[in-house]
């Protein structure tokens, strides 16, 4: 390890200089020319391709930005076959190898940084931005994960354990096997390699299933891994759709599934994993999942609303809001409830609404027709039983997922807008009478992922934060944007198995501990 | 222009007005509310609750609520002199949280009325007629929340439009001040009007910043209107990074359109602090040689108001700091720039020169420079922030030099993020001031940096 410099962030493009956005918008223009991408199911050596899976660029449906394979049953039963004859010499690779072939593909990702922030645009309509801080989570999986791999190694050989006289204990993690990655699509870089590195970094082998939007990302991804040393059994790319990943999921010989993804996938996952034995599985499958979320931000009678606005909007509608971490309801003190209102309300209307690949774009379209007509029920149940402070007449380009935001006002306490998942832009705000009448409002909630708190008092501060659920708490800024080494990220409750990615203990969930005593003595010697 | 040819000057016009402060003042760092900032000075646990406290004053909601925050505040604080203690005490019943917010709220008023000259231009006329009547020019900057949505844009635009009629009023009728009015180039406005781009739109976005400029320009172009009609000369400050292409680009784009060629006169702010400041300066002048407007451009040369800021961003985020990392290479370039905008005047570039520091050896070196280059008094503005810079305004306006203060306007509310700012900024250990007040000799004070 002391070869390796200390985990440092991959710095995010500094997009307030010009040349920096020409060079993006030039990369932009060049993967244009090469589009659509085609994407394999691709096993070992063997790669077929396929058109079943075709994405498209959210906001010009017309343009194919990839055509996939996608992955049948057997498909993913070969996969599982081959990541099984890969893994005894995988498994048996020294940490420190497989984190050089992680940091190669680090820096195989860093060279291609341009071409995949455009393909981030373009696939999944992520602004530049958002796109760029992709990537570089992206690389900051790799880099960060390689390392602590290697330290999970040293500190396993160090021995943490105690030795009294006559005794050896040892304590190892050993990888437990195959691993399936179901991804989403928000994060379709970032998300799906910083599960499929956690899982190679330990010496599992990979079987990747990206989003069915997003599978060029995906393929991106697998090809770095590869080019960088992974070997070919260690990781495989299986393109499909809600079929490939059930057949993963259930799939008797996988050993772990990490997913990110909706609650209901989720809670599939875990049954299938429970039901794995009675399927012939010899071993109880590990989950890691990480699903939604309800997102509430507290904001105190002191807060300072010039932080408290800007802050609240970029966690709300930033990509759309579609982030499981985004901002979804407000819970303000009534005695500065109107104020915040009328500036979030001035606030969100300026947001300009369009095309992800125009720099000033704060929102996207959402990725698919799906979800524009999810957003625009909910946003019809906020009008019809609350107050709309903000959004509905804004002008959206015709063509494209586009909605433009809102913000809701007045609902009943038990609207489906105050409680349920939207995952697009709109934000609901909610009069509160102090910050314990809103702790009460955010753990009644059986979400808990992200937080925040606007309030200058201290012992406030520290109150709400022993009364607060979720995963990440934000105190006085934006809830979204966790950052690989600063703030593990990972929900508790319904938002998740609780793991926190990007944090000294993600990898543990993806081994097998085992402690060996040996006894030392030998007719009353230690020997 | 050779900077050892003209170090005697320097040292020689820094011990002029270092002989000109007024004697037995307490120097602007002393002057402040007394205790407080003496703690403050001393221990960083308890400057730091100060400025938290002075930052949350104006979202109390009562003197209860108020002593509530302070005692907060101070419950952070490991080491607390026994005066504290005794505030803590007072926290434990309402009575006593009634007199500490009584007193604190007082205190915080009281440090605010020395950087913030009143809660309207109408309420600041006796402050800034009795500047004019001392000799002394004042830009007035109008405070306020910051602007997230467009309404807060349009009333920001309007309270400079109407600011613009009401100073007109204030500076009507007053005596003629020569050195003031009128320098090389021509007549200068009295009315003297700094406005800031973040204000003026919600749009600025560092990643576009044609969206904010464009949007700004829409309210900008009124105000030069007015500010022409009433004969008023409006400054654009500058602010952080992240809007600095958007800033310059409004200023150089609106200014060079037609309309506004016979006027107002305007200026643009250049930060010495910044690395690529010098390149930034030569687009300046290639800009005023080729725009010809009725009143040249005016520089104002500042080292840079949002340092900690720039730092702390760009460590978050990976880059290389835009800004200086030494402050002795900030002040070496302040001085850099000043010769380079003398001798680009004296070469014959349409450029006022506006030079805004505290700094005694600063300003003596910019003043060598200017006499150097051929300027008389009038051709070097010297500019300084109302409730720091008081003494060295004093001293200038006293050795016959032009000068201008900067006075801020607004209330309470408005006013408590800048004070924040200026108390942070200047009780650093790195600021000039603060070596000032902690006693360092002149000697030092005047060294080359
Ligand atoms: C009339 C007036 C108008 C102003 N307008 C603006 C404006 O529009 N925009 C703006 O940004 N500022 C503005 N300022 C503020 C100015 O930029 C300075 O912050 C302030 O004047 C202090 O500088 P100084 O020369 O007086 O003091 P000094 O003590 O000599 O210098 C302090 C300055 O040095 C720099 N510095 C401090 N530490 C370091 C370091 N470690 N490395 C490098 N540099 C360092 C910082 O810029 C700091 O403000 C204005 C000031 C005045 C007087």
């Amino acid at each position: 390890m002391s070869a390796l410099a200390p985990f440092a962030n991959e710095p995010l493009a500094e997009l307030r200089r010009a040349p920096e956005r020409e060079r993006l918008l030039a990369a932009l223009r060049e993967l244009d020319a090469e589009l659509p991408l085609r994407v394999p199911v691709w096993i070992g050596d063997g790669r077929r391709e396929g058109d079943a899976i075709v994405s498209t660029d959210p906001g010009a449906p017309g343009r194919v930005v990839a055509v996939a394979a996608a992955a049948s049953a057997a498909e993913v039963d070969a996969a599982v076959a081959d990541a099984r004859a890969a893994f005894p010499s995988w498994a048996a690779t020294p940490a420190a190898e497989r984190a050089a072939a992680l940091l190669r593909a680090a820096a195989l990702l860093r060279e291609r940084r341009a071409r995949l922030t455009a393909l981030a645009v373009r696939e999944c309509a992520k602004p530049w931005d958002q796109a760029d801080a992709d990537v570089c989570e992206a690389i900051d999986f790799l880099e960060y994960y390689a390392r602590g791999a290697v330290i999970l190694a040293e500190r396993d050989a160090a021995g943490e354990l105690l030795q009294p006289p006559g005794e050896r204990n040892v304590l190892v993690h050993r990888p437990r096997g195959v691993c399936g990655v179901i991804a989403p699509w928000n994060f379709p870089l970032a998300i799906p390699l910083g599960m499929t590195a956690a899982a190679l970094a330990t010496g599992n082998c990979a079987l990747l299933k990206p989003a069915e939007q997003a599978p060029g990302c995906g393929g991106e991804l697998v090809r770095a891994l590869r080019e960088a040393g992974v070997p070919a059994g260690a990781v495989a790319l299986l393109p499909g759709d809600g079929a490939t990943g059930a057949a993963l999921a259930a799939h008797p010989q996988v050993q772990t599934i990490a997913f990110t993804g909706s609650v209901p996938v989720g809670l599939e996952i875990l049954r299938a994993a429970a039901e794995a034995p009675a399927r012939g599985a010899r071993h109880l499958p590990r989950v890691v999942a990480e699903t939604g979320g309800k997102n509430c931000v507290i904001v105190d009678a002191d807060a300072d609303l010039d932080d408290a606005v800007p802050g609240i909007i970029g966690s709300a509608f930033a990509y759309a809001g579609q982030k499981c971490s985004a901002a979804s309801r407000v819970l303000v003190h009534e005695a500065i409830a109107d104020a915040l209102l009328e500036r979030l309300a001035g606030a969100a209307q300026v947001l300009v609404v369009g095309q992800a690949e125009t720099f000033g774009t704060t929102v996207p379209p959402v990725i698919e027709r799906d979800a524009q007509e999810r957003v625009a029920r909910y946003a019809e149940l906020a009008a019809r039983t609350g107050r709309l402070v903000a959004g509905g007449e804004t002008a959206v380009p015709a063509e494209g997922w586009f909605r433009a935001p809102v913000i809701a006002a007045d609902l009943p306490s038990d609207s489906p807008v105050l409680h349920e998942e939207i995952f697009g832009p709109l934000l609901a705000v909610e009069r509160v009478t102090g910050v314990d009448e809103a702790c009460d409002r955010v753990d009644a909630l059986a979400f808990a992922l992200t937080g925040g708190l606007y309030c200058r008092n201290p012992r406030t501060v520290e109150h709400v934060i022993a009364r607060s659920p979720v995963g990440n708490l934000y105190v006085n800024r934006a809830i979204t944007g966790a950052m690989v080494g600063r703030q593990p990220f990972g929900g508790n409750r319904l938002s998740g198995t609780g793991t926190k990615a990007g944090g000294p203990d993600y990898l543990l969930h993806f081994t097998e501990p085992q402690v060996v005593t040996e006894n030392t003595v030998r007719h009353g010697l230690v020997v | 222009m050779d900077p050892a040819t003209l170090e005697p000057r320097v040292q020689a016009i820094g011990r002029d007005l270092a002989a000109a402060l007024p004697r037995g003042g307490k120097g602007p760092l002393r002057a402040l509310d007394e205790k407080a900032m003496d703690y403050a000075a001393q221990d960083a646990e308890l400057r730091a609750a100060l400025f938290r406290f002075v930052d949350v004053v104006p979202a109390c909601r009562s003197l209860d609520d108020l002593a509530r925050h302070l005692t907060a505040f101070l419950d952070d604080v490991g080491d607390r002199p026994p005066s504290i203690e005794a505030a803590m005490r007072m926290g434990d019943s309402r009575a006593g949280r009634a007199a500490l917010g009584g007193a604190a709220a007082v205190g915080v008023r009281r440090m605010a009325h020395r950087f913030i000259v009143g809660a309207t231009p109408a309420d600041a006329s006796a402050v800034l007629r009795a500047l004019w009547q001392s000799g002394v020019g004042a830009s007035v900057d109008l405070l306020g929340e910051a602007t997230v949505t467009s309404a807060e844009a349009d009333r920001y635009a309007a309270r400079c439009a109407e600011a613009l009629d009401a100073l007109a009023g204030v500076y009507a009728g007053l005596p003629a001040r020569p050195l003031l009015e009128a320098d090389g180039a021509g007549p200068t406005p009295r009315v003297n009007l700094s406005v800031k781009t973040s204000a003026l739109t919600p749009l600025l976005r560092p990643d576009a910043p044609d969206l904010g400029r464009e949007d700004a320009a829409g309210r900008l172009r009124p105000l030069l209107r007015r500010a022409h009609a009433a004969g008023a000369h409006l400054h654009i400050d500058m602010e952080s990074f992240d809007s600095i292409e958007a800033v310059t680009d409004l200023v150089l784009t609106v200014l060079a359109e037609d309309e506004f060629a016979a006027g107002p006169s305007a200026g643009v702010v250049l930060q010495a602090y910044l690395r690529e400041s010098p390149a930034q300066l030569e687009r300046l002048l290639t800009w005023t040689r080729e725009h010809q407007r009725a009143s040249p451009l005016t520089v104002r040369l500042v080292k840079g108001a949002y340092w900690d800021h720039e730092v702390v961003e760009a460590v978050q985020h990976g880059w290389k700091p835009p800004v200086f990392e030494v402050k002795a290479d900030s002040d070496r370039n302040f001085e850099a720039l000043t010769r380079r905008l003398v001798e680009a005047r004296a070469g014959g570039a349409p450029v006022r020169i506006a030079i805004a520091s505290h700094n005694l050896r600063s300003v003596a070196h910019a003043i060598a420079a200017n006499e150097q280059a051929g300027g008389g008094p009038a051709d070097l503005e010297l500019q300084v922030l109302r409730g720091l810079g008081d003494e060295l305004q004093a001293a200038l306006a006293a050795t016959g030099r032009r000068v201008r203060t900067y006075c801020p306007v607004g209330d309470l509310v408005a006013g408590m993020a800048y004070l924040v700012r200026r108390l942070l900024e200047n009780t650093s250990n790195e600021s000039f001031l603060h070596d000032q007040a902690t006693g360092a000799p002149l000697d030092e004070l005047l060294a080359a940096p």
